[in-house]
């Protein structure tokens, strides 16, 4: 059974490692912010989260904070990434041979009067 | 603990030290301010895998909890400077 689960943490390792390794490469290579940002969202969601499946699978004794943790990457990644794509578009970063846009056509944000202590 | 697990997770920790440190040039080269902020984002996802993998070879249950906090800090920071970004202010 211990040798069992000793192959599941390895496998985990090393699927985790390649996630990370291929993410980070994504990160370097597209050519857009939002493709980079795609890429990258695999880092967090399934590079760390088998990391953890390995450390969960090893050791029983880190099994209820390493369940934690994996909650918490899996909701707050896809939060994290969402914010900073919409942040992207927001001030207006180009995409990089994008056919259309839709968001663009449906935010058409009113000027903001900040001054008066409205917020949007 | 047997020999090849010994081995794939110090492996395992010198590929992340490294794609760390591609990270940092990157955040330190990038284009926009939005990169820089996914360069630093994915430094701290980084940092998380490595404190595990530390847990993981020195068999110490305390870089768990390291990693807790750094997740959810890490968490906190990256939607208020994406916050930041959007709408030119804090609050």
């Amino acid at each position: 059974m211990h040798t069992f689960l000793e192959f599941i943490a390895i496998l985990a390792v090393i699927v985790g490692t390649v996630f990370s390794v291929l993410g980070v490469l994504g990160f370097i290579r597209m050519p857009d912010v939002y493709t980079r940002l795609h890429a990258t969202g695999k880092v967090s969601v399934f590079g760390v989260v088998l990391l953890l499946l390995a450390t969960v699978a090893l050791t029983p004794l880190e099994f209820g904070k390493g369940l934690v943790l994996i909650v918490l990457l899996v909701i707050g990644g896809p939060v994290t990434s969402h914010a900073i794509g919409s942040a992207a578009h927001r001030i207006g970063i180009p995409m990089k041979r994008a056919i259309r846009d839709d968001l663009a056509a449906i935010e058409q944000t009113p000027p903001r009067d900040v001054a008066n202590g409205h917020m949007p | 603990m047997s020999d090849i697990l010994s081995l794939v997770l110090n492996i395992a920790l010198a590929v992340h030290i490294a794609l760390i440190a591609v990270c940092v040039w990157r955040v330190w080269r990038g284009e926009n301010v939005v990169d820089r902020l996914i360069g630093a984002d994915l430094v701290g996802t980084l940092m998380l895998a490595v404190l595990v993998l530390i847990a993981l070879i020195w068999l110490n249950a305390a870089y768990i909890d390291v990693a807790l906090g750094l997740a959810a800090l890490g968490f906190v920071g990256t939607i208020a400077l994406a916050k930041y970004i959007a709408d030119q202010q804090m609050f």
